[in-house]
């Protein structure tokens, strides 16, 4: 299933159509190349550390350290031009090729039609010099990304419509679509989100207390506690912060357009139909102003990327997420929801998709469609049965959303289970869903 | 290729009780496992005892004296009798169902459950026989979808039984889309 490697001699080369990577992708692997050489070893042939804390350069030492660099450098040189070199790719039939071999023919062949989504992403290298690289993500496996490192900015975008053409069975020329935009996250609202959640709070009350008791007692023990609480609250509150400036969603016929980041900006493009499940969770404080979050199931996204690549919306109004929602699932949110016996669980289910509601404090809404159920479980723990209570679930791909109808009466989730089996059943089927066929 | 799926209710339309929330589809009845299963489960609670056993006897000798050890044997022998009876009850407890669409998975005696995969989500099948299993001329399927926590399997078939249902799966399955 995942993508192959084959050996073939390179008579296999095509004579047309080969692209290769901008040429600056040289000089930016020589330069890597040596810079690591520098830091590693050139540096410490260079100066000389004497017992005062100062550092001398002795004029042998720049001798030698010349007589040292200058290969080093040229070597770097050769490798980045090799693999520039040596690095074709080209699209042949519905498969995007990539051939990295150099003496012979190393090629990896990319089936487009598994595409999970194509991301284009700048590092801040990347903006300054107006190169950008190409992400292709496919089902299956966390080895199944195909990163083209880098394209000119022009390139990549041409080469991201390509592919998402090609892998929505339309011709490779077909021009990009034209996106509609959907809203974007201002600065504030995102510094606000990320302040008002009850972890980060309790963190910054907890540290400014163990600093004002440092102070007061003049203790500094206390910082074996504040200084990890610091650096937990810049990795909870400003990694996402950098990572999700201007944040800015639109909607193409070919799929969701994100694009966000300060540093490194990122345009990540799902196609509508890899979209497998849907989350909208409401924090506690966030529900005060109405916002919320949506993050999503994408098949293919495995371990990491799953986990960078899920958030659909950072933070936005309750009613845009649930808009976004609509966007690629039939409108969740007009789906009449029923209490189970808890007051704080709800289900229920249109003819395309199945939604529960679940939490009194964080509210969450899972959203899945109907065609893209995986299996349905029926479950009671031994204290769900005293209480005559059971949950029903529905199984999706690994990702932040589970789907469960949680406490239902145990007669009412037998017939919830057996009325979603039928109905995943048609919807798969492609048929249509009688309006009512129960009850 | 898509056959409408024939799925409708049985009429007239009734309604479970409560002790059948987690029986078989309307109409069907339950395949049972093979039962040596009871066995292999028996076998398997005898050498868990077999080994916590002496190791726990030791360890308690050391802080606990001959007072000590007495209770843990005791401990361990009815742990091993409640073993021994609850087998019976986990072999009726199991039960599988292949309909026209999906295959139907019910377990458990404390917590139950049912789990219903459908053909054409199924990726793959695979049959698996440890060691004491290979013993009792049993295996154990298992149904793997795009979904982690689906979990379907049935255990404790006879070796050729369980290679016919992966066959039938398998067929079964390349008819579907998986994902």
């Amino acid at each position: 299933m995942t993508p192959y490697f084959t050996m073939a001699p390179r008579a296999a080369w095509p004579a047309v159509g080969a692209r290769r990577l901008h040429w600056a992708t040289a000089p930016l692997r020589a330069l890597t190349i040596f810079v690591v050489y520098f830091v590693l070893f050139g540096m410490w042939v260079l100066v000389v550390p004497s017992g005062d804390g100062t550092v001398t350069i002795p004029v042998v030492r720049i001798v030698l350290f010349v007589a040292l660099s200058v290969p080093v450098a040229l070597v770097a040189g050769g490798v980045g031009l090799w693999h520039w070199w040596a690095l074709r790719y080209w699209i042949e039939g519905d498969d995007l090729v990539v051939d990295t071999g150099i003496v012979r023919s190393r090629i990896r062949r990319i089936p487009l039609s598994r595409t999970q989504g194509v991301d284009v992403v700048q590092p801040l290298v990347g903006r300054v010099l107006g190169l950008a690289e190409v992400r292709v993500e496919l089902a299956g496996g966390a080895s199944a990304e195909i990163v083209l490192r880098y394209l000119g900015e022009r390139e990549a975008r041409a080469l991201r419509a390509e592919l998402l053409a090609l892998a929505a069975g339309l011709p490779a020329h077909t021009p990009e679509a034209p996106e509609r935009p959907f809203g974007r996250v201002t600065l504030g609202m995102l510094v606000a989100s990320l302040l008002l959640r009850i972890p980060v709070l309790l963190a910054v009350a907890a540290f400014f207390a163990f600093v004002v008791f440092g102070i007061v007692f003049g203790e500094l023990g206390v910082l074996a506690v504040a200084v990890p609480l610091l650096l937990g609250l810049l990795q909870g509150v400003v990694a996402p912060l950098v990572r999700f400036t201007e944040f800015a969603i639109a909607v193409a016929p070919d799929g969701i357009r994100l694009r966000y980041g300060l540093f490194e900006t990122r345009v990540q493009t799902i196609p509508p139909g890899r979209i497998q499940a849907a989350r909208v969770t409401e924090p506690l404080i966030w529900r005060v102003f109405g916002w919320a979050r949506v993050e999503v199931t994408v098949a293919g996204y495995g371990g990491d990327r799953q986990a960078l690549s899920s958030t659909l919306l950072p933070v936005g109004p309750r009613w845009a997420a649930f808009a976004l929602v609509a966007e690629f699932f039939p409108s969740p949110a007009e789906v009449p929801l029923t209490t189970g016996r808890r007051e704080h669980a709800a289900a229920g289910a249109s003819r395309e998709v199945f939604v529960t509601r679940r939490g009194w404090a964080c509210r969450t809404w899972d959203v899945v469609a109907f065609a893209r159920a995986q299996s349905v479980r029926l479950t009671a723990t031994p204290w769900q049965r005293l209480r005559g209570l059971a949950t029903v679930h529905v199984d999706v791909p690994p990702g932040p959303v589970q789907v469960a109808a949680v406490d239902r009466d145990v007669v009412e989730a037998r017939e919830l289970a057996d009325e979603t089996v039928v109905r995943a059943a048609l919807a798969r089927a492609g048929a249509a869903t009688p309006e009512r066929w129960a009850r | 290729m898509n056959e409408q799926p024939q799925m409708m209710p049985p009429e007239p339309y009734r309604q479970r009780s409560r002790e059948e929330a987690f029986g078989p589809p309307d109409g069907t009845r339950w395949w049972p496992l093979s039962p040596r299963y009871r066995w292999y489960r028996r076998l398997v609670a005898a050498l868990v005892a077999a080994a916590v056993g002496p190791v726990g006897a030791f360890v308690v000798a050391r802080s606990a004296g001959d007072v000590g050890v007495l209770l843990w044997v005791l401990a361990v022998v009815i742990g091993l009798v409640l073993a021994w009876v609850a087998a019976e009850q986990e072999y009726q407890a199991w039960g599988f169902l292949e309909r026209a669409d999906d295959l139907v998975v019910t377990s458990g005696v404390f917590g139950r459950r049912v789990v219903i995969v459908p053909y054409g989500r199924m990726q793959f099948v695979d049959v698996t026989s440890g060691p004491l299993e290979q013993l009792l001329g049993l295996a154990t399927v298992r149904l793997h979808t795009a979904a982690a926590t689906t979990d379907a399997r049935v255990p404790g078939l006879p070796t050729a039984v369980a290679d016919q249902l992966r066959d039938r799966l398998a067929r079964r399955g390349d008819q579907g889309s998986g994902l």
